[in-house]
């Protein structure tokens, strides 16, 4: 064995552990049902829920009383409803988002979040028609 | 069916950027055609012509710059692109952002470079220049097809930056209005455009991409000459200069654009921070990592002659990797798992192509053998034309059929294409690498540092992928967070580190022990006692944490210590010490001001909710939240960890900033009792909702960052109630209804405007009575009517105040008596209220503590970067010589 060669071998493991932990470590995008689960068996891992605004419920943020407290329901693509806890100040598009994506662990039929991505539909794409002041 | 005259349209121009657009295209094929045959016949008529071919397809890229330069100048809003991405309000320097905004716009700047980049290659005279610029026309012919917008049904061949507003939105002609003064006049309604994304109105959005697209356009050149001399075959070496240059290029002009995107995100997004291992990020630092280590293994290449097949491996991996980033980019696949996410042309799979196209080009030059080659060609020639003729035949019906077949074919050929690439490789280079290195040499350790960096990369490549793989083989994989990274690059970039500082203490081919024992014991020495002190002086005792920082001052004394003890013949020789010592800076910085970083707006905050315990933790549950956001009342002092700081108020920029609402921030600092401000914005934006930009003070040791999180103006407002007349004359005073505001008529001016004439009361208004309370406290209001002059309507404009909780309206005015004097005058006004509201905004600051050394590096990088370019183009001018 030339030094080398054990230097690559050695490399190459370094690789393929890092490949390894990398998909051992990542989630699932899951519903809320499968995100309690999940939470269950990996209480420490974070979930990905790709859900809706429920706008028939109330969403509640008091900024005087906790700047740092959401709560608001969601609805995942199962047409599941959650209660969601955000630790993080409402995000501004929030209401405007078709859809979100949440990150953080289910307990006890809540839904920590610590992370929306909220998408919004015209975000990046076309303006509608917009008509000025005939001149 | 009549044809509708459009008025106003100036479409000479389009059609004359059109022509420029089929110019450039026709003549970079043409340049191929032209180059391939010099040379396969090294005859000079051919590359005569080539180079006119060339010139001729420059020309053509400028036109199309210059034309829709003055298209967006000029405000030619029949134009999709300039309607799209620029707006009449634009300063001239955001003009010159909306260029490059939009797909087409950056294609066209790659373009730019790459032709400009040719024509420094045409006038370099080496054994090469043939087959390089057949390669570079290859290039330009991919990148000008992107601009063609040749559609036939659903078949789409690049998209044009000419294509009119009316064909691209024909919705636009459905105005109602229209019906009116007529389609063909619908200019007339398009007054402004779309505007450019506010996100990207800042300073550096003008020269990060300029500086990004150079940077891949350079990436290009050592692709060329790694093709060319595989192409060629043979011994003959002296490619490998040109393209150790140019590699050195990219290296240097792709991390300053990359360092520049993050020094925007910092400036401008709400993150906190200027690296966030976004797929767009990262998608610009994969061609980086490959291309450094691709450097190294030229200069290895160079030095010694060995190491040609890494070399080439890297090189043509590292510009497969830029045409990678962009389809990441480009095709909209990056979807949820980037705040980027760039609007899909529905060129995707023109990219893809382009890709294997390149891969093919390759696989074809490594292979030795004719028949393999022609067979090659003939396959990559196959695939260029069949792909589109068989998706413009195939009916739309058909294609879910298609695309798992197409799909599987795909990935198989792929496979075989690169595992044929490598081994045509292995087998071009294999007596170079049939020998070995010596431990004390130079180029082992290069070597090893290499790998390391592809190492980084393959964790890079493999968690950026992730929604690649997820569309090709149907997988729900959630995208990676940052911490996924940091982890492992944390642990990564140590041993590049190591090697960084290690390697100039050896010399190529072999050192004596003593003089690398030596050099390395004095350097770990001194490091390790500078480690200690730092580590001391900056509170850091992670065992992760620690070997980073001992590693980054590693790597900058041990090369500092080289600089100066090695007497050089010029200044410009110790070029790849700074360049070393400006990365260890960088990454130094990196770790001080992730690891120290505080979020000073950090506390328990007032409130608990019950699913939190007193300290706002949620232990019971095993989730923690840090409460990140602070709240602060105008006017009255808040705390920040050390900073006290008061929200002094807000205003409306001006002009061209006026949709921009600043808020004003007093921060004072208690230990030392300075004081400043920051005036971090918001911005209602009527295309995108709200938006907020950070504001940062620099300090040289710390910046502090703050941006609003939300406002009290957004909150739902409460009705006013408890509304109640009173009929009063001046100096008189009155109560609410709940007789918790006390107000007087103070005085009454009136003045005459175009449409009538307006009247105003200022109303002092007291909370404690007028009798008790001193007369700086009152607070005045300013209730107005107005009395149209042609029909004499009354028109009350009322005052709404949350901050008083009161509302004011004149109902109605009653002249007592003829002779116009104040006292003669009766109002009857009516009140409201509500419970006051005391503006407020929710804020998070955090300190970044030397993030300048961040900054720093960069620009050590860079000049490092310099002066090697400046060393290596010495040495060719001398050798040519």
């Amino acid at each position: 064995m030339k030094p080398l060669h054990i230097a690559l071998i050695v490399l190459a493991a370094i690789g393929l552990a890092t490949v390894i932990s990398l998909y051992g470590n990542t989630t699932q995008y899951v519903s809320f049902y499968e995100a309690a689960q999940f939470s269950e068996e990996h209480p420490n891992k974070e979930y990905h829920v790709v859900c809706q605004l429920d706008k028939s419920k109330p969403l509640e943020y008091n900024a005087q009383e906790d700047a740092n407290k959401l709560v608001f329901y969601a609805i995942d693509s199962l047409g599941n409803t959650c209660r969601v806890i955000y630790g993080k100040p409402k995000p501004q598009d929030m209401e405007r988002s078709e859809k979100l994506v949440l990150i953080g662990k289910h307990r006890a039929g809540d839904f920590y979040a610590t992370d929306i991505l909220s998408k919004c539909p015209s975000k990046y794409e076309d303006a509608p028609v917009q008509v000025g002041q005939v001149q | 069916m009549k044809s509708i005259e459009f008025a106003g349209e100036w479409l000479w121009l389009g059609n004359l950027g059109h022509a420029a657009v089929i110019l450039t295209f026709a003549t970079a094929l043409l340049a191929v055609f032209a180059f391939f045959k010099a040379s396969k016949e090294g005859t000079s008529t051919y590359y005569d012509w080539g180079k006119r071919f060339f010139l001729a397809h420059s020309f053509g890229v400028l036109s199309i710059v210059a034309v829709l330069f003055f298209l967006i100048f000029f405000h030619r809003f029949e134009y999709y692109y300039v309607w799209r991405h620029s707006s009449l309000a634009l300063p001239t320097h955001y003009m010159i952002s909306c260029f490059w905004e939009g797909q087409e716009g950056s294609f066209l700047l790659w373009m730019f470079w790459n032709a400009a980049i040719g024509l420094v290659l045409l006038r370099k005279q080496t054994d090469f220049k043939a087959p390089v610029m057949a390669i570079m026309a290859f290039a330009q012919v991919a990148l000008s097809s992107m601009l063609l917008g040749i559609e036939w049904g659903s078949f789409h061949l690049g998209s044009s930056p000419f294509e009119l507003l009316r064909v691209e939105r024909p919705d636009f002609l459905q105005i109602p209005i229209l019906g009116s003064i007529g389609i063909g006049n619908y200019l007339q309604v398009i007054t402004d455009g779309n505007g450019l994304n506010p996100l990207l109105q800042n300073y550096w959005m003008v020269i990060h991409p300029p500086t990004l697209f150079f940077g891949f356009a350079t990436a290009v050149v050592p692709f060329a000459y790694s093709v060319a001399a595989l192409w060629k075959g043979g011994q003959n070496r002296s490619w490998i200069r040109p393209a150790l240059i140019w590699s050195l290029v990219c290296v240097g002009i792709l991390g300053l654009g990359i360092i520049m995107g993050g020094y925007w995100a910092y400036e401008s997004l709400n993150f906190g921070g200027y690296w966030a291992w976004d797929p767009v990020e990262n998608a610009s630092l994969m061609p980086w990592l490959l291309m450094a280590a691709a450097a190294h293994m030229l200069l290895i290449a160079k030095s010694t002659g060995r190491h040609l097949f890494s070399a080439h491996l890297l090189i043509q991996l590292s510009f497969w990797l830029v045409l990678y980033a962009t389809f990441l980019t480009r095709s909209g696949i990056l979807g949820e798992a980037s705040v980027h996410s760039f609007t899909d042309l529905g060129l995707s799979g023109q990219l893809l192509l382009f890709l294997l196209a390149f891969i093919g080009l390759s696989y074809w030059a490594a292979v030795q053998s004719k028949t393999l080659r022609s067979a090659i060609a003939y396959a990559l020639l196959a695939l260029l034309v069949l792909i589109p003729l068989v998706s413009m035949a195939i009916p739309e019906s058909w294609e879910a059929h298609f695309t798992s077949i197409i799909k599987w074919a795909g990935i198989v050929l792929f496979a075989l294409t690169l595992v044929g690439f490598i081994q045509a490789l292995l087998k071009e280079t294999k007596d170079d690498v049939a020998t070995e290195d010596k431990v004390s040499s130079r180029e082992f350790w290069m070597f090893l540092g290499s790998m390391f960096l592809i190492l980084s990369l393959v964790q890079v490549f493999f968690a950026t992928s992730i929604p690649v793989f997820n569309k090709l083989f149907g997988f729900k994989t959630a995208v990676p967070q940052e911490a996924d990274y940091n982890r492992v690059q944390l642990w990564l970039a140590m041993p590049i580190m190591v090697l960084m500082a290690m390697g100039h203490w050896f010399r190529f081919r072999e050192t004596p022990l003593e003089v690398w024992v030596k050099g390395l014991l004095k350097t770990v020495g001194l490091s390790l006692s500078l480690s200690v002190l730092l580590a001391w002086a900056l509170d850091i005792y992670n065992l992760g944490y620690l070997l980073f920082l001992f590693a980054s001052v590693y790597l900058i004394s041990a090369n500092a210590w080289y600089a100066l003890e090695k007497k050089k013949k010029s200044w410009l020789n110790h070029g790849s010490s700074v360049a070393h010592i400006g990365f260890g800076v960088l990454l130094l910085g990196v770790l001080i001001s992730s690891v120290n970083q505080r979020i000073i707006t950090q506390s328990a905050g007032i409130g608990l909710a019950p699913e939190m315990d007193a300290n706002g933790q949620m232990d019971a549950k095993g989730i923690e939240f840090n409460r990140e956001n602070a709240i602060l009342y105008k006017d009255r002092q808040g705390q920040a960890s050390n900073y006290g700081v008061t929200y002094m108020g807000q205003r409306k920029g001006t002009g061209f900033d006026s949709i921009n609402e600043y808020f004003l921030l007093n921060f004072v600092d208690t230990l030392t009792g300075d004081s400043f401000q920051l005036q971090p914005m918001t911005q209602n934006n009527p295309k995108m909702g709200l938006l907020a930009e950070p504001d940062t003070r620099h300090f040289l040791s710390k910046d502090i960052f703050t941006h609003v999180s939300y406002q009290s103006s957004m909150d739902k407002p409460e009705p006013f109630a408890g509304f109640k007349q009173d009929t009063l004359r001046m100096g008189e005073t009155f109560t609410t209804s709940s007789a918790k505001l006390a107000l007087r008529l103070d005085s009454f001016s009136s003045y005459p405007t175009a449409e009538g004439l307006v009247v105003q009361l200022k109303m002092a208004c007291s909370n404690i009575g007028f009798s008790e309370s001193p007369t700086e406290a009152y607070r005045y209001v300013y209730p107005q009517f107005k009395i149209n002059t042609a029909s004499g309507a009354f028109e009350s404009a009322p005052v709404e105040s949350d901050e008083l909780g009161l509302y004011v309206s004149i109902q109605h005015m009653k002249i007592l008596d003829p002779n116009p004097k104040a006292e003669n005058l009766e109002f009857v006004i009516q009140t409201g209220e509500k419970k006051p509201v005391i503006p407020y905004v929710v804020v998070k600051s955090i300190e970044f503590p030397w993030i300048n050394a961040v900054w720093a590096g960069t620009v050590l990088m860079v000049l490092g970067f310099a002066m090697t370019i400046a060393r290596r183009l010495k040495e060719q001018r001398e050798l040519l010589a």
